[in-house]
């Protein structure tokens, strides 16, 4: 399976490359997709097949739409995206779909089991030990989420005039 | 589990807890701001005396996440005390905008749970966590007010600093665990004792830089001045204390027990950084005319003076860190409580030329801040002399003569910045500076408090340090054979 791992690891490297020299945002975020497919595809081939499908479904599903839309919807100057802009990416694509339906017809076996060393994990397993051991590493992981909406709205509202105290309330 | 040990949880679940009734206050109450800050306060008292009950089931491991010994307790204690006093300062800080200001005390308050989280941490991912959960309310915190553009500036920095310094420490993670095939940092830190491998020191240096970045040590220093300065000064007042003090907490914990610290390759990383540290703090500092930034680069060095304790080692080392750490966050709180007193919703107090003549119009709050720059400057009778003595005590005691000497060069050249500042307070002032400030606004009473009650625990801990120093000798012993336990 090291092919494989490092044909991902090299697709992943080059589409993040590419985020950091695009100039324009769209393009950029075009390939910001396919490095966390890439990613994806590489937790798939050390045997987490439940964390990469949550890459994909979280990262490369919600999160980048969100970010597609806000970057269109901002209307900056840099966000047309032009038709030659899909070929970088589209080729990258095509290479981790090779690669995954490579692995997955012709090295059944080897697919999100063992790699090297590592054992696979089913998403049972992941399910127990999040709620098992690693109960209060959940709670705090939530907390941060919450610290970071509570920061994230307020740091977006909208202005409002300084109220000197004993004003209205 | 049993039930000692969900005892031993109460401190963070009451933070946990608090911090939602904090939201759920913001959400519904009608005085938004004061329900905020009264039911964040009551929080952290209940948290603060919770300590005391949960002392006694100490040392345990709560799951493989979290280790609760008397020495994370300290640190506990230390951190909610430090918020505490920041509360209390801010409360008529960010009074002006009170409508949308309450979200501040639920940020403060998730920023100290990170603290302890980070301070009780036994693994990798418990580690991560909890410094994730440190960095992300402080984003919001240091460009809280948003009607400053600095401020907003200064955040996004510190977000993209602080999110380069966290890829560092998870390379590093991940190297240390390729090799070890463990989360546990003792394990990781035992594995880089002795004949270390190359991956595993590779590792560990990653991490260093990602801790180094947070303790803001010399070569990763280059964001402090600027973050102080931009950030509102109660967020500076957290930033400095109850944040880095919990970091150097996770540094002792991590390194102290294999003995890393004092020996092999890392004792030179960190001697070296220690040195670098005073210097560049101490001599940036010289010609600064701005307070926020000087503490700012004062506290570049302080840090280099803990990094001493650090790597002198063993429990004489790790009492040293700790009892700094006391000195250290006492000193720095008052020296903010001042700013943030007499600051204005207009004007941040930061120019030290805006300080010219307070001893006229203020004399008590000028005779606390005076306490808490002697005490950074480590004269006699303070707290922060008492600090620098354990250091040199543990230095000399590991024959660490030269960085010693570079402290004592250090202390030295710091009380000539420290005491130029004293020396604005005393002198008339001058009519250039008055014109914009004066006349000069009373200062509220909480943060008048807040001030008080740190300049009498500087005087205190300087005068009689015996009681909290043997306290705390006894809590450091506690780590070491802590540790020895675990192995």
């Amino acid at each position: 399976m090291n092919v494989s791992f490092i044909v991902a690891g090299v697709v992943a490297i080059l589409a993040t490359v590419m985020v950091i020299v695009q100039r324009n945002a769209v393009h950029a975020l075009l390939y910001l997709i396919v490095s966390l497919f890439a990613l994806a595809v590489t937790m798939f081939l050390l045997g987490a097949p439940f964390v990469a499908a949550l890459e994909v479904i979280v990262y490369a599903g919600a999160i980048m739409v969100l970010f597609v839309f806000v970057v269109m919807m901002t209307g900056a100057e840099s966000s047309r995206v032009e038709p030659r802009a899909w070929i970088g990416p589209s080729i990258l694509g095509i290479v981790l779909l090779a690669e995954l339906s490579w692995v997955l017809l012709f090295a059944p076996a080897a697919a999100g089991r063992v790699v090297g060393q590592v054992k696979g994990v089913s998403s049972k397993e992941l399910g127990i030990a999040l709620l098992g051991p690693y109960l209060v590493g959940v709670e705090i992981a939530a907390f941060l989420l919450l610290a970071g909406l509570v920061g994230a709205y307020h740091l977006g509202r909208r202005h409002s005039p300084p109220s000197l105290p004993k004003e209205g309330a | 589990m049993s039930a000692s040990g969900y005892l031993g949880l109460l401190p963070l679940a009451i933070l946990a807890g608090s911090a939602i009734l904090v939201l759920f206050g913001l959400a519904f109450a009608r005085q938004r701001y004061e329900t905020a800050f009264a039911l964040s306060m009551a929080g952290l008292v209940a948290a603060l005396a919770s300590l005391f009950f949960a002392w006694t089931g100490a040392p345990q491991r709560f799951t493989a996440l979290l280790v609760l010994d008397h020495f994370a307790y300290l640190s506990m204690a230390l951190s909610i005390g430090a918020t505490i006093v920041v509360e209390f300062m801010s409360f008529a800080y960010f009074r002006a905008r009170r409508e949308e200001n309450g979200e501040f005390y639920f940020l403060l308050q998730l920023a100290c749970l990170g603290c302890a989280v980070l301070a009780s941490s036994s693994s990798f991912a418990s580690f991560f966590l909890g410094l994730e959960l440190l960095s992300t309310p402080l984003f919001t915190l240091i460009g809280y007010r948003r009607e400053r553009e600095a401020g907003l500036r200064s955040a996004f920095m510190y977000l993209i600093l602080a999110g380069v310094s966290s890829a560092f420490l998870l390379f590093g993670m991940a190297l240390v665990y390729l090799e070890t095939g463990s989360l546990d940092i003792t394990t990781a830190a035992r594995a880089a004792s002795g004949s270390a491998s190359f991956t595993v020191l590779a590792g560990l240096a990653l991490m260093t830089v990602g801790i180094g970045f947070k303790l803001a040590v010399a070569p990763f220093h280059v964001w402090t001045p600027d973050i102080y300065d931009a950030a509102p000064a109660p967020a500076t007042a957290f930033i400095a204390t109850a944040s880095k003090g919990a970091m150097a907490i996770l540094l002792v914990r991590f390194f102290a027990p294999a003995g890393i610290a004092g020996a092999g390759p890392f004792a030179w990383i960190f001697a070296a950084i220690a040195g670098i540290s005073m210097f560049t703090g101490n001599i940036l500092a010289l010609r600064e005319g701005n307070l926020k930034r000087l503490l700012a680069y004062s506290s570049i060095a302080h840090l280099g003076y803990i990094l001493v304790a650090f790597v002198a080692s063993g429990n004489q080392g790790s009492a040293a860190v700790s009892f700094y750490l006391v000195a250290y966050f006492v000193s720095n709180l008052a020296a903010f409580a001042a700013v943030a007193g007499l600051s204005t919703n207009e004007a941040e107090a930061d120019s030290i030329e805006h300080y010219r003549g307070l001893a006229k119009g203020h004399p008590w709050a000028a005779a606390a801040l005076t306490a808490s720059l002697l005490s950074l400057a480590g004269l006699p009778l303070t707290a922060g002399f008492m600090g620098k003595f354990v250091i040199f005590e543990a230095g000399a005691g590991a024959f660490l003569w030269v960085l010693v000497v570079i402290l004592a060069v250090n202390s030295t050249i710091s009380i000539f910045y420290y005491l130029r500042v004293v020396s604005a307070l005393y002198r008339p002032a001058s009519e250039a500076g008055t014109g914009s400030m004066s006349p000069r606004p009373a200062m509220p009473a909480l943060a008048a408090i807040a001030l008080a009650a740190m300049a009498i625990a500087i005087i205190v801990i300087g005068a009689m340090p015996g009681s909290l120093m043997a306290f705390i000798r006894e809590v450091a012993r506690d780590i070491a054979s802590n540790a020895a336990a675990a192995l």
